[in-house]
């Protein structure tokens, strides 16, 4: 590759990665001259303008065409769109809830926080963009790595050391496996790029081998799953979200979370939407009652173990699986709604979680417990805090006039929509909602109708800033869908997902 | 006026708003802020009454939002059926609201009170008012809530913490019926639109057995909301909410929500014969077998609430006996003769601090006001001929004799008399024979703000019934016919001995419950004595409770403690072998952790190991 070609590429498809990335670099080489004692919080500041304008590099694209550089390996579509905006969001709303959890050692008192989170970011928004298994998989594993020692940030804390160590060693084994699964589709179909690997899956030749297709189908779905935190990869979950720091958990939760169904969605959907199946057209069609046993267990355990939590961080760690379960509804059951109902119940479960983390973090600050009983009595004492709360548990539960219940009502419509409609998962998550009324509700009545003696708490105003946010675009977002939905018809023809512009061209030439 | 009447619900709304922001004040002249809110609800809710009264109706939509190809549409309509429970939930819940200024008069949290009141009453007209299944189903939600922090009012006590906790699960297990069959609808016909499946049900769109299960479906959600067997566990324990809470929630608005269910949605039922059936017969068991442990309960409240359960079965098994008439007709005087009963009752709780019926006595000469009142509700729950119970519960056993459905009418005929007796046993008790306890020192009337909404209830607990007799004019149904439905068989005027059998269904318990509380002629305990067992049973309230706790709750316990036994001992103990053999080799790593990550690792390839097996087993690789 010479010059002029590496100068003909529209690098200004990248505008956000390289925004984030610059502000990244300078974070770590301001953060090298500042003096030890000094208060590191300009660097949140400075990395959340760096994200906003992101999210402005963003809207600014929102015209263009699909277009794809390096090759075919990096694209900009309506998809990488979408996803990027989640991201973008929920890791600015992370940073505001950062910023205002102050250190009282000075030892903890670092800006590495900052600048890894910032890394994780880019290789979140590589993830939505890639084309191609390795920037795929090169993406992830900078998710993964700065995740990994985001969750360790806290030296003096064994809990969050052990945290890491546990995320450290789940990780590596979640990414061989992941690894195990893409290496066979590479040695099925000789190819990296996912839409030359689409191709190839139609080719005669590969009926057979299609039951090895389907193993590396299953290996690598059940590699992804770690990300999501949804079975058969969804036990790290309580003990890394317990002992990480609550903005590093509420990072995990949503923004690593959504991270892990963008990858889902690229590498699933685009390669195997057109793969033969051992007795059938469609190998997506022969996997599905394994896929959705998965979506069923995910709900099941993530709700039931949920209830028996007194520790509200693992609580809300259970919630968290149960809510991937719940997404992944749509996307085993090949809804044609898939895109917008996924975009859109991350959105939600973006505003409801987040916002939720920032009532635990303030309450387990003051309180110095993660234990249930730090909400007694929150609306005699903080009406402001409680209100916003019972907001995010009932949108978390899906109860109308929430963004959750938009959320859920889509999927549940998704699934009995279909022909044939599925019933019994459709049951799943009915009763597994049920038994999530049960630990939400819980978590309300110890705020509304328990006494306590614990003073008022007070709420630093960067993170009343994210909960008045959270609480209001929770709501809104139930009163008025439309919202989100217009501007995600409005912006994203999500064919442009499947549009294999010059992939064939480019790539036949370069070889 | 009817383009206006969008605004009813959002007064009450209003009132809940302005009083959380005056949740800290101390003055109870807050309370005028909810009355007087509702108040106007009341006068338009009237005004839009009397204009369907003439015949008009309305239905205004627009679209919600957009998910794909399909349009979600909010809107509001009259119609003839909704507009009656304007009225009703409307006057229900303004005259609560002004009885509550007496009752809860010195209480901690009174605006939180009156707000939480303003929330219930703004989902409940918001639920009536609505055009669509969705819609519906999003204010029932609400509802619910509302009932949840009502109930759970008195938080200090722990009972009515679990009762508020017990009340929102039960009665969501109901919901989760109602939307599968809102969603299977909406599958079926492309639309949430009441008229549009009425459209469809007609043009025959649906298969007769997707028209079963839907509508099984819909019954299913207002079995929980209107505490039909055998989800109907949580309405007696609600009663440890405060007793206005009762008055409004649990004998006129809320739980009445499931019959208007039913009843919104009746072409859909008459579609289809085998739910009717199942609504007549769930119905039917309902309000007799409730009738039965009403007989034998010591606190006021909770015979109140068995009587309400069981007058809501009546309802049902009118419904489902094609007595659609029949079956609005005593929701109407329902609310009226029941909410009246619960004030009267709370008026006595309110004199006497108790609701143990047995320290209660003679207090017929103490409240010269909510005595006479209380027997006017009595006698009108009981069916006493010219009072307003007497007329609709007469149409509904006409309408299930009619509809040949004589076992439920002699079940029927039977929980009659159950309720005649066990309502004056209830009141023999408590307002004659002598004081006990309590009764003694310091009883005294309750003050006219407590009074007035009872002697109002009071006056349509017995004229309420000439809506609809066959010899002074059928106005409801004449006036229902204007609405949906097709109103089946018109009018049900079974034979003329069936008036008689029920009037003297109610002569037999009203004597049989003279003769042993007031004449003392037959001993208290002679049908305990005489049928140990049996009376065991029905005091034990049939046992339903403990047959949950049993079954339902450890279950559920139990895969909850399984989840965690999983997590914990059985994947350890099934990766044991394998993770002691690697820290054995190595002897690394168990320093930091306690083995825990290996096992989650082991676990996960485990996982992932049986997956493919069996995918391999499945798949067909082998085979």
């Amino acid at each position: 590759m010479d010059l002029d070609t590496l100068l003909s590429f529209k690098w200004s498809v990248m505008a956000p990665e390289f925004i984030i990335l610059g502000v990244a670099t300078l974070l770590s080489v301001i953060d090298l001259f500042m003096k030890k004692e000094s208060s590191r919080t300009p660097l949140a500041w400075l990395a959340g303008a760096g994200v906003i304008g992101a999210l402005a590099a963003i809207f600014m694209q929102l015209d263009t065409e699909v277009t794809s550089i390096l090759f075919d390996t990096y694209r900009l579509d309506s998809f990488s769109k979408a996803f990027k905006i989640l991201l973008l969001l929920g890791t600015l709303l992370v940073l505001v809830l950062a910023s205002n959890d102050k250190k009282e050692d000075v030892e903890e008192n670092r800006g590495e926080f900052y600048y890894l989170l910032l890394a994780a970011l880019l290789g979140a928004m590589m993830m939505a963009s890639s084309a191609d298994l390795i920037t795929l998989f090169v993406g992830l594993e900078l998710l993964s790595l700065s995740s990994y020692i985001m969750a360790g940030l806290e030296r003096q804390n064994k809990r969050s050391n052990e945290s890491a160590f546990k995320y450290v060693v789940s990780g590596g084994i979640a990414t061989a496996i992941t690894l195990f699964g893409m290496s066979y589709v590479f040695g099925l179909t000789g190819e990296t790029n996912l839409f030359l690997i689409a191709q190839t899956m139609q080719d005669p030749e590969l009926l057979k081998h299609s039951f090895l297709l389907m193993f590396a189908f299953l290996i690598t779905f059940a590699g992804l799953t770690f990300k999501i935190a949804a079975a058969p990869l969804h036990m790290w979950a309580p003990d890394v979200y317990e002992g990480a720091p609550v903005p590093v958990t509420a990072f995990l939760s949503v923004v690593s979370k959504t991270a892990g169904f963008v990858i889902l969605l690229r590498f699933i959907i685009i390669t195997f939407i057109a793969a033969p199946g051992i007795d059938s057209e469609s190998l997506l069609l022969e996997v599905q009652p394994y896929v959705m046993a998965l979506a069923a267990a995910t709900m099941i355990i993530g709700n039931v173990t949920a209830l028996r939590q007194r520790n509200i961080k693992r609580m809300f760690a259970y919630s968290s699986i149960a809510q991937a379960g719940y997404i992944l509804v749509p996307f085993v059951s090949n809804s044609s709604l898939l895109f917008e109902l996924i975009w859109f119940y991350l959105l939600a479960y973006l505003f409801m979680n987040i916002g939720a983390f920032t009532i635990i973090q303030v309450l387990s600050v003051q309180e110095k417990s993660n234990d249930i009983s730090i909400f007694r009595g929150l609306f005699k004492r903080s009406p402001w805090l409680a209100v916003p709360m019972t907001f995010f548990l009932l949108s978390l539960a899906g109860i109308p006039i929430t963004a959750g219940f938009v959320g859920k009502f889509g999927i549940f419509m998704g699934a009995l929509g279909l022909e044939p409609a599925h019933y019994w998962l459709a049951a799943v998550m009915m009763a597994t909602t049920l038994v999530s009324y049960v630990y939400y509700f819980n978590v309300i009545a110890v705020m509304f109708f328990r006494d306590s003696e614990r003073t008022r708490v007070s709420v630093p105003r960067g993170m009343a800033a994210v909960l008045a946010f959270c609480a209001v675009s929770t709501i809104l977002l139930g009163i008025m869908p439309d919202l989100a939905l217009d501007f995600f018809y409005g912006n994203f023809d999500i064919n442009e997902f499947f549009m294999n512009i010059e992939a064939v061209d480019t790539h036949t030439h370069d070889h | 006026m009817l383009q206006m009447s969008w605004l009813i619900p959002l007064f009450p709304l209003l009132s809940f708003i302005l009083l959380l922001l005056f949740r800290k004040s101390k003055s109870e002249s807050t309370a005028w802020i909810g009355v007087l809110l509702t108040g106007i609800s009341l006068v338009m809710s009237i005004g839009v009454f009397l204009a369907v009264w003439q015949g008009e109706g309305i239905k205004t939509e627009g679209t919600w939002f957009q998910m794909g190809e399909r349009a979600i549409t909010m809107g509001f309509e009259v119609n003839p059926l909704n507009a009656l429970m304007l009225v009703i939930v409307s006057l229900v819940s303004f005259l609560v609201h002004l009885y509550s200024k007496g009752y809860m008069h010195g209480d901690d949290r009174f605006p939180v009170f009156f707000a939480y009141l303003g929330l219930f009453s703004f989902a409940m007209l918001g639920l009536v008012l609505s055009p669509n299944l969705l819609q519906l189903y999003m204010f029932w939600e609400l509802v619910g809530l509302g009932s949840f922090l009502l109930i759970g009012f008195y938080y200090f006590k722990p009972e009515a913490k679990a009762a508020a906790k017990k009340a929102f699960v039960m009665t969501r297990i109901g919901d989760v019926g109602l939307f599968i069959g809102m969603v299977l609808l909406f599958w079926q016909v492309g639309s949430f639109e009441y008229d549009e499946i009425f459209a469809s049900v007609k043009n025959g769109d649906l298969s007769s057995g997707m028209l079963t299960l839907t509508a099984l479906c819909i019954f299913v959600g207002a079995v929980g909301k209107s505490g039909q067997l055998p989800l109907h566990t949580w309405l007696p324990d609600a009663m440890e909410g405060p007793t206005p809470v009762s008055a409004l929630i649990h004998a006129a608005t809320m739980v009445a929500a499931g019959v208007y269910l039913v009843a919104a949605m009746y072409p859909l039922f008459q579609a289809s014969e085998a739910a009717l059936t199942v609504v007549a017969v769930v119905g039917g068991l309902t309000a007799i077998f409730a009738a039965s442990i009403g007989l034998m309960q010591k606190d006021i409240k909770r015979v109140l609430a068995y009587s309400t359960v069981s007058q809501l079965g009546y309802m049902m098994l009118a419904l489902g006996a094609s007595g659609y008439v029949a079956g609005i007709f005593h929701l109407t005087t329902h609310a009226f003769f029941k909410a009246l009963l619960f004030l009267a009752a709370g008026s006595v709780i309110h004199a006497v601090h108790t609701q143990n019926i047995e320290e209660m006595g003679g207090l017929w000469k103490k409240l010269r006001i909510t005595g006479p009142l209380f027997l006017i509700g009595a006698l009108a729950i009981s069916g006493v001929p010219l009072l307003s119970g007497f007329f609709s519960k007469d149409e509904i056993l006409a309408s299930t004799y009619a509809d040949g459905k004589y076992g439920l009418f002699w079940l029927a005929v039977i929980a009659a008399f159950m309720t005649a007796f066990y309502m004056f046993r209830l009141f023999f008790i408590v307002f004659t024979g002598e004081a006990r306890g309590e009764t003694e020192k310091g009883v005294h009337e309750s003050p006219g703000v407590m009074t007035f909404p009872m002697i109002v209830l009071g006056v349509l607990a017995v004229v309420a019934g000439y809506l609809n007799t066959t010899w002074f004019g059928t106005f409801l149904s004449d006036y229902l016919a204007q609405g949906a439905v097709e109103l089946p068989h018109g009018d049900h005027h079974g034979p003329a001995w069936i008036p008689l059998v029920a009037t003297l269904a109610a002569a037999l318990g009203i004597a049989l419950a003279y003769l042993i509380y007031q004449r003392g002629t037959l001993s208290r305990d002679w049908i305990t004595r005489s049928l140990p067992s049996l009376s065991d049973v029905i005091y034990n309230k049939w046992y339903i409770d403990e047959g949950y706790d049993q079954t339902v709750v450890k279950g559920t316990r139990g895969l909850s403690k399984l989840g965690v036994l999983f997590d914990r001992y059985i994947v350890d103990g099934l990766v044991t072998a394998v993770t002691t053999g690697v820290q054995r080799l190595g002897r690394v790593g168990s320093r930091v952790q306690n083995g825990q990550v290996q096992s989650y690792g082991t676990a996960a390839i485990f996982g992932i190991v049986i997956l493919l097996l069996i995918v391999a087993l499945t798949g067909g690789y082998f085979s």
